[in-house]
């Protein structure tokens, strides 16, 4: 984007989300379905008021199965709809709404929903364990060809250098790392939507077994069903909406190389669009009172407290360390709906955009902080990279 | 441990040089006609100047593990577990980041700064994939 603040000539205007679970037994189209239909009364819309739609990711792409569902045009014929913008994306989603933000801002479309939903539970379940990413093609292509068949065969492997490398550069180590999945465990004994509830202790992290050195189970979001759709609206329509939350800022920077052996520094990473989102905002993170931050593994939110400067680089693992920061009550609540972690994969910061608009308009239940004014969101681990800074009203 | 289960590579205009020496044992990269750097993966273009003349350069020197992991998960079926897999960089060869599997040390063993030789091993699909060799000592 370019400097001009395009974000604020909208509005995230409504949320919603199909039954999320391991397994759900119903179609993508169907979750697809359920999500939109729930965000756009929440909204305090109707289907009708919908010209802009979009999912990630387009095009039918599927590296896991279960990957992608919810085709656009499905939906579009299933829901009667005209639109005058869509979008399906593969590459370039920094965040869930940045696309939908910038259709919506420069008057492509009025109100524009993006989905994601995803059936990887039913389809692990039904592969009789989690599949190898890729296995839904005959070859490796593109920057894959250079990590399958050498055995990377799961993003899992794929990441685990990088903790690897950041524990050898600042002397983390997995006891303190685990705070992160047992602190976020405890939010989602708050929230009757995740999929994981029961309290996790540090030392059953510590026992889990070893998916990837130095990653292990508990370090790695849980594959789940369930879809998630997100409505955004232009600010002018702000009287027609029920409750509608400001972006303050949001940008979405891929610098160095793209690619996930290739990335120079594996020790920092996010630091760029952290930085270019800080720099459309008088807000400093002092400010933010919940951060949702992408957690497909736990090293990715060691990354994103870094980047956006909750902490200094290096210093992440001291700060879950004992996990008191990052409780309900704590200075920076972090993913208060349980994360990818404990919530379930809903993916690409879906359900961390979900809980965000939840927390600032006060209906998170149980797991409301208390006058959450600003929540900072982090999506996606890696060279693709989001940020952003969501208000009140 | 046996690495021929799995995905094999699809094998380009880009990267064919690179796949064919592979079965030879040997590790090219793509170089620069202009600039002379070199570069890894194979884009058919230079990534320092943007020549679009390139060759192919051999690397015959130790490389040094950047970072690692030991999978321990059974992605596949017949897929044998646990095994090491290093992101070996040559300090001589600014740009090129290889990663392959590495053998010549137990799994546990592996460290960041390792020294590594160059080698290969067949993988999947026939194909014959980095498979670089511990050298019992560090950079």
């Amino acid at each position: 984007m370019g400097t001009e603040h395009l974000e604020r000539r909208v509005v995230v205007s409504g949320v919603g989300q199909s039954q999320i679970g391991r397994q759900v037994d119903r179609s993508g189209l169907q979750l697809t379905l359920d999500a939109i239909t729930a965000a756009v009364a929440d909204a305090g819309l109707r289907l009708d008021d919908i010209d802009g739609l979009a999912t990630f990711p387009g095009g039918g792409a599927a590296n896991l199965p279960g990957y992608a569902n919810g085709n656009l045009y499905e939906v579009q014929d299933a829901l009667g709809l005209r639109t005058t913008w869509r979008q399906g994306i593969v590459e370039g989603l920094a965040l869930p709404f940045y696309g939908t933000a910038q259709a919506v801002a420069t008057g492509q479309a009025r109100h524009a929903v993006i989905w994601r939903t995803v059936k990887e539970g039913s389809a692990a379940r039904n592969a009789g364990g989690r599949p190898a990413y890729g296995s839904t093609k005959p070859v490796a292509e593109g920057p894959l060809a250079w990590l399958l068949p050498v055995g990377m065969l799961s993003p899992v492997c794929q990441v685990a250098p990088y903790a690897m490398r950041y524990m050898h550069e600042y002397g983390a180590t997995r006891e303190q790392l685990g705070w992160i999945p047992v602190t976020q465990r405890a939010h989602a004994a708050l929230n009757p939507d995740a999929v994981y509830r029961t309290p996790l202790t540090l030392e059953a992290y510590l026992e889990s077994r070893m998916i990837s050195t130095p990653m292990c189970l508990y370090d790695c979001d849980v594959p789940a069903d369930g879809a998630t759709a997100i409505v955004v609206s232009a600010i002018e329509t702000a009287g027609d909406l029920r409750a509608p939350v400001r972006i303050e800022a949001m940008a979405g920077v891929v610098e160095g190389r793209p690619s996930w052996d290739q990335w120079e520094d594996m020790g920092r990473v996010g630091h760029g669009a952290a930085r270019a989102m800080w720099e459309r905002t008088d807000l400093r993170p002092a400010d933010v009172d919940v951060a949702q931050l992408y957690d497909g593994f736990t090293i990715e939110v060691v990354w994103w407290l870094e980047a956006l400067g909750f902490c200094s680089t290096g210093e992440a693992a001291d700060f879950v360390d004992g996990g008191s920061r990052i409780s309900l009550g704590g200075e920076l609540p972090l993913n208060t709906w349980g994360g990818q972690l404990s919530g379930g994969r809903l993916h690409a910061g879906f359900g961390h955009t979900a809980e965000a608009v939840r927390q600032l308009r006060g209906e998170a239940g149980e797991r409301q902080v208390d006058g959450a004014q600003v929540v900072a969101l982090g999506n996606v681990g890696g060279f693709e990279a989001g940020a952003a800074l969501l208000t009140r009203w | 441990m046996d690495a021929t289960t799995g995905i094999p590579p699809a094998v380009t205009e880009e990267t064919a040089a690179f796949w064919s020496a592979a079965q030879e044992g040997r590790l090219v990269v793509e170089q620069c006609t202009a600039c002379g750097a070199t570069s890894f993966p194979p884009r058919g273009i230079c990534r320092s100047c943007r020549g679009r003349e390139t060759s192919t350069a051999e690397i015959t020197d130790r490389g040094v593990v950047y970072s690692f992991t030991v999978n321990h998960q059974r992605w596949l079926p017949d897929l044998e577990v646990p095994y090491a897999m290093v992101l070996v960089e040559f300090p001589a060869h600014p740009g090129v980041r290889v990663t392959g599997r590495l053998r010549g040390c137990p799994a546990e063993e592996t460290r960041i700064g390792m020294l590594v030789d160059i080698g290969f091993e067949p993988g999947p699909g026939g194909q014959a994939i980095p498979s670089f060799i511990a050298a019992g000592a560090d950079a």
